[in-house]
């Protein structure tokens, strides 16, 4: 059966049709985007202090959580006690702070006495976070998959609520509210960031401190303060995208963050590691990739597909599509 | 150069004395059973079971139930014996970090306190451990192993645990498939159908069943994969293909059947949808219109009541096999030690495993246990329930109770 | 801290040990093998430096004799039981040769190399599939060890030449995505070949011949402990002696700077495969013994779980260090196993728990600043019992320990009804207390420590014993970070200078 994938893939895609292009390629951007956010922060980090942040998507699942503790405080998507649109505003508010305030301390903690530790080491150190929150969040959560229910906001009797109802259809496929929100919060978080850091005096700090740490610290920048406003920044938007995580897909639960953080890592890399654009550009390249796969290959190749992709695309391009090629000082 | 030259020699040294010792080694060490197996312990008033299952890695949340399930049986059982049961538990942690089941075999047959065994929870965990088992002397009874071929050779697969040793309080893939199978068939009568499994052992084994026999009836069957840790369906959904009638879905999750089930009908399509005992929780999964496979439960139950309400009113079942499997231990051990009169050892209480039979009121399941020594149907071998035991279908009404239809 | 600089001028022969620490940011340009002689010399004294320096003094080829001489004594004293050999003996030996392949690939030639697991998990299928009755093979393991082996080489060296030109990171992130399709490959793909699925999907391959070697059957654990010691002293020695070669200094001329050792005319690019090759062949070869120790091949023994836990062991040993090898998956296996639920000491456990608490306190200097914190902590217990069982309750202060002392309490609050939520908030205000006393400093932090140290054993009685599995995993983390905090170059490693 298995030699017969490309026959099957070519029958899947006649079956589905245009539709089912369509849906794929929503699905794609959708989940692309909840990628591009993450991967901001791998990129962010990454760009300086050219450390893999492996705990990173741990602070995104971090960020489902808090976004669910705010659901069930005021009642749960079933029956909530206030109004829905202020509550899923209180839980982008909670959740992205706290996952900021989570992000700060990891770096307060794990990695600032690691500065000039050999390059491996805060490498261990993001493992130790990771398990470190990973398994304080089983133990908080008595490793039970928590629902958000998403669908049930503002409907009536569990119902299908207005997160769901179509803003526009392409060929017959609905594009719903829930969706545009995804996307739309995604694209302005990514402007605000990019006004900060290309517009402020942050930024600037940044951009500095990634180019060349000790001289910045030199001209006066207080470095361990931006590279802490870098964590802060990068947790926030994890901390978003784990709501909308929860309000689009629904399903918190402590070990999601591996995988996704994963893909959301891919796509930094893909899109050049170290670079903004490039982690928005990959992001939403890897769902797209990933949907075609999943519906035309089935969900079984879909991570093949992705990581093989990832693979070659490396071995000719080992820079990403916009990472700048690194010059080896001698 | 001298320098090489002497550690090569201490080297080759080395490894000479350490051929002889394996040598050694091997000819004073014993051959099949541990002495542990045949030591004759004293019952006195506590007795201890061993508990395998996935306390942490992914697989945690399935873990959970079952411990709470394996707790409250003690409480049930303490209540009114004067045998005390103790646990102690071992973390399989089934897809997680490090090779476990096997370990926790070993720690398990070398802790003399242990006379029986709860667990552990996956079929390849009992395939990974057994033998750790009954090299110890012990027996194990697991609620959620359900391959086949751990009590039936069948079709050129060799029964992969040795008779005697292996005991599971839940119907295997094959009963559940089939009668999932003929429902789907008969009852339903769909011809065109989608299997997705959750690439997890328990999900490929009742899948595969599933799809024999449905080919076998000569109905049209698709398949598609998820896996547990990317809970994003809309593309999976986006790939069934829009003249299937019924998606089964045996996952152990029911949050995840609820999840697709959701993404199911936001999508516009309109496929019945169809979990397995796994999905079983009227708690989470709500799609009204759906199926599920479950245990013929006794809602009734006092003792059923009882685990409800010191579980926050959760109906979850999956992890209910645990605590029939933790009876039946208990049962074999209160048997050894009165023959023994206050002395047994563990080959005697697993000897008494397939002898050790509960009502319907003791096992919870809905069903009595009894375990069969020979081959019964199709799919039973010795370590298998006979009787009566089977999953009913259940039809998930629109307020979200589950009735049963067959 | 600062009673080096009280001292300043004194004429005294032996020097002050901590001048080379006095600014541990700024050791750019300094040789610290240089600086930190002085700190080598003054190790000497005392019974524990004699042995430190007997140990550093010695010849390698003795201490590895000493090692082995401990390993093959331990059946019989210390690890009689078979399950604790089992998991304490094998496992812990089965990780130093994993271990030692993962150093010659990273510590050696400084390739991250993720995809690591992938080789392992290779020569485990090779085994099954050749000794099994899954194809009604049943080759010994003569044979089937080399083929695991090779089996693990062929793909190591096709994945080593394809990524031979990326840089550091790169190759990390290239091996990683090996490694999850080589996971997603086993457990799903699964193609068929000659009528059966070629790696028998999530159920893997059960039923393994144990380890047979020309007729002759490895069967009993103490066999295998055996046989696995005397594998990992050939891997040990076999990478020793690469390591003292050629071959071994030109990886350390190319991990330290590829682009200098490659104008110095060293092959970067094929010794770079040559590492890949070496790692692989061992990982096979521990994979293949790891699948008959088991009896089976499952594909997620092979996940990206255990490189972490590989990962740690070669870091926490040291960086490059063989000998760090070891002490790195003693290290990390033996906490792992002692943590584990299955290990069945909670009395045991507890001592230790308190014990190490208590070790920490009384290494706190001066004196009476210990004093105080354990006084307080103490009286703090005795304060906090009393006003909860004055407010809140019989209820709250009467439960017991989940086993061992009794005196316990009338100090640690064990609420004896169910308590949910309430321990979330006791477990997160514990992460934030301890965070909040690693950033106070002086006085402030002796008077923080009293009430953190309570609402530690308060977790720990009420949370931490209730979960062992992850209490386990967690405290792992945190020995991680911690470990890493004070000794970023590992225990053996050497710290080295990093030149910008």
């Amino acid at each position: 059966m298995h030699h017969l994938l490309l026959f099957n893939i070519i029958d899947q895609i006649r079956a589905l049709g245009w539709g089912g292009a369509f849906t794929l390629l929503r699905n794609g951007i959708v989940l692309g985007s909840l990628y591009s956010l993450i991967a901001l922060g791998y990129t962010m980090v990454y760009g300086i202090l050219k450390l893999l942040n492996f705990a990173h998507g741990d602070v995104f699942m971090i960020g489902t959580f808090m976004g669910y503790g705010v659901l069930i405080a005021f009642g749960g998507a079933l029956a909530p006690t206030i109004p829905f649109i202020p509550l899923i505003l209180l839980m982008f508010a909670v959740s992205m702070a706290g996952s900021g305030v989570v992000g700060v301390g990891i770096e307060r903690f794990a990695y600032r006495p690691l500065r000039n530790a050999p390059r491996i080491a805060p490498l261990i150190s993001a493992l130790g976070v990771a398990f470190f929150l990973e398994n304080s969040a089983q133990l908080l959560t008595n490793s039970a998959h928590e629902l958000y229910n998403g669908y049930a906001l503002g409907g009536k009797n569990g119902n299908f609520g207005p997160l769901l109802n179509p803003v526009f259809t392409i060929d017959q496929v609905p594009v719903t509210v829930i969706m545009v929100i995804v996307v739309l919060t995604a694209i302005a978080l990514m402007a605000a960031l990019v006004l900060i850091v290309y517009r402020t005096k942050l930024g600037k700090a940044m951009r500095a401190t990634s180019f060349d740490r000790e001289a910045a610290s030199m001209m006066g920048i207080d470095t361990d303060r931006v590279i802490s406003m870098t964590f802060f920044i990068g947790s926030v938007l994890a901390g978003a995208a784990g709501v909308m995580y929860g309000l689009y897909i629904g399903d918190a639960y402590f070990f999601i963050g591996f995988l996704f953080g994963l893909k959301a890592f891919t796509a930094a890399v893909v899109g050049g590691i170290g670079s903004l654009p490039g982690a928005m550009l990959g992001g939403v390249l890897i769902g797209v990739v990933e949907a075609f796969a999943t519906g035309y290959a089935g969900g079984q190749w879909s991570e093949i597909v992705v990581f093989g992709i990832l693979i070659l695309f490396l071995l000719v391009r080992p820079t990403g599509l916009l990472g700048s090629p690194a010059i080896q000082k001698v | 150069m001298l320098k090489k030259v002497g550690a090569v020699a201490a080297f080759a040294a080395l490894v000479s004395v350490l051929v002889a010792t394996t040598a050694w080694g091997s000819a004073a060490a014993p051959r099949h059973l541990s002495a542990a197996a045949a030591k004759t312990v004293k019952c006195g008033k506590k007795v201890t079971i061993g508990v395998a299952y996935p306390e942490t890695g992914p697989a945690a949340s399935l873990g959970a139930p079952q411990w709470d399930w394996a707790n409250f049986a003690k409480k049930q059982w303490n209540k009114s014996h004067k045998l005390k049961l103790a646990f102690v538990r071992g973390d399989t942690q089934l897809a997680g970090a490090n090779p476990q089941a096997v370990q926790v075999g070993h720690a398990f047959a070398s802790n003399s306190k242990i006379l029986a065994v709860t667990g552990p929870a996956g079929s390849q965990e009992v395939e990974d451990s057994i033998l750790a088992y009954k090299h110890g002397g012990l027996g194990v009874v697991s609620g959620s192993a359900t391959r086949i071929f751990l009590t039936r050779a069948e079709g050129g697969t060799a029964r992969e645990t040795p008779k005697g040793s292996f005991f599971r309080t839940v119907p295997n893939d094959g009963q559940q498939g089939d009668n999932v199978a003929t429902f789907i068939h008969k009852v339903l009568k769909k011809k065109n159908v989608r299997i997705i499994d959750d690439e997890e052992a328990y999900s490929q084994g009742l899948a595969a069943q599933v799809k024999a026999d449905l080919e076998a009836t000569g109905a049209t069957v698709t398949t598609d994969h998820i896996s547990q840790q990317n809970p994003d369906y809309s593309s999976v959904v986006a790939g069934i293909p829009n003249n299937t009638q019924l998606v089964y879905i045996p996952w152990q999750v029911p949050s995840m059947a609820q999840q697709f089930f959701t993404q199911l009908r936001a999508n516009g399509k309109k496929q019945i949808v169809m979990g397995s005992d796994g999905t079983d929780d009227p708690s989470t999964f709500k799609g009204a219109g759906s199926y599920v496979s479950g245990f013929p439960v006794d809602t009734t139950s006092p003792a059923l009541k009882a685990f409800q309400s010191a579980h926050g009113g959760d109906p979850e079942t999956f992890g209910l096999p645990t605590y029939t499997s933790v009876m039946v231990n208990a049962k074999a051990i209160a048997g050894a030690c009165k023959a023994g009169h206050g002395k047994t050892t563990r080959t005697a209480i697993r000897k008494r495993l397939h002898k050790v039979t509960l009502t319907k009121t003791v096992s919870l399941l809905g069903f009595p246990v009894v375990f069969l020594g020979k081959n019964q149907g199709k799919f039973q071998g010795p370590g298998d329930m006979g009787g009566t035991a089977a999953f009913g279908i259940y039809k998930i009404q629109k307020n979200g109770t589950y009735a049963r239809v067959g | 801290m600062s009673d080096a600089s009280d001292t300043p001028g004194v004429p005294e022969p032996p020097p002050e040990p901590e001048a080379p620490e006095a600014e541990p940011g700024s050791r750019i340009g300094i040789d610290s093998w240089v600086a930190e002689a002085d700190q080598r010399r003054a190790r000497g004294r005392g019974p524990l430096g004699l042995a430190a320096w007997g140990w550093e003094s010695a010849p390698d080829s003795t201490k590895l004799l000493a090692f082995v001489a401990i390993a093959a004594s331990l059946p019989f004293w210390l690890l009689k039981s078979e399950g604790d050999l089992f998991n304490f003996g094998l496992f812990t030996l089965i990780f130093v040769g994993l271990g030692l392949g993962l150093q010659v690939v990273v510590g050696l030639a400084g390739l991250l190399d993720l995809g690591y697991v992938a080789f392992y998990g290779i020569g485990a299928y090779a085994y099954a599939l050749l000794s099994s009755g899954y194809y009604g093979h049943h080759w010994p393991a003569e044979a089937t060890l080399p083929i695991a082996m090779g089996a693990a080489v062929i793909p190591a060296a096709i994945l080593g030449f394809a990524a031979r030109r990326l840089l550091g990171d790169y190759l990390a992130i290239v091996t990683l995505f090996f490694a999850q399709a080589f996971l997603v490959f086993t457990n799903v793909t699964n193609p068929t070949l000659f009528g059966k699925g070629i790696t028998g999907g999530a159920n893997g391959i059960p039923n393994l011949d144990p380890l047979t070697f020309f007729g002759y059957k490895l069967t009993s654990t103490k066999q295998l402990y055996f046989f696995t010691l005397g594998t990992v002293v050939v891997v040990a020695a076999a990478i020793y002696l690469a390591n003292q070669s050629r071959i071994g200094r030109a990886w350390r001329a190319s991990r330290e700077d590829p682009l200098a050792a490659e104008v110095m005319s060293i092959p970067v690019n094929r010794l770079k495969i040559l590492a890949f090759i070496f790692g692989s062949a061992v990982a096979g070869l521990l994979g293949a013994i790891y699948a008959a120790v088991s009896t089976a091949a499952v594909s997620t023994n092979f996940n990206i779980g255990v490189l972490i836990i590989l990962y740690a062991i070669v870091i926490l040993g040291g960086f490059g260090s063989i000998a760090g090898v070891f002490v790195g998956a003693i290290v990390i296996n033996v906490s792992f196993e002692f943590l584990e639920p299955q290990t069945d000491y909670p009395s045991f456990k507890r001592w230790l728990f308190y014990g190490l608490i208590i070790f920490v306190i009384a290494r706190l200097k001066p004196w009476y600043r210990a004093a105080v914190i354990l006084a307080g902590t103490v009286g703090f217990g005795f304060a906090v019992h009393a006003v909860v069982a004055a407010m809140a309750g019989h209820a709250w202060t009467t439960g017991k320990p989940i086993s061992g002392a009794g005196w316990l309490t009338h100090w640690v609050v064990i609420p004896r009804l169910n308590h949910g939520n309430f321990d979330n908030f006791l477990y997160i205000g514990l992460v934030l207390a301890v965070m909040l006393v690693a950033s106070l400093k002086g006085w402030w932090r002796t008077i923080a420590l009293a009430p953190t140290l309570y609402l530690t054993a308060l977790v720990w009685e009420n949370v931490l014993v209730t979960s062992p599995g992850v209490t386990a995993l967690i405290l792992f983390g945190v020995m991680l970070i911690v470990l890493m905090a004070i000794r970023p170059q590992g225990l053996l490693g050497t710290s080295r200078v990093e030149i910008v």
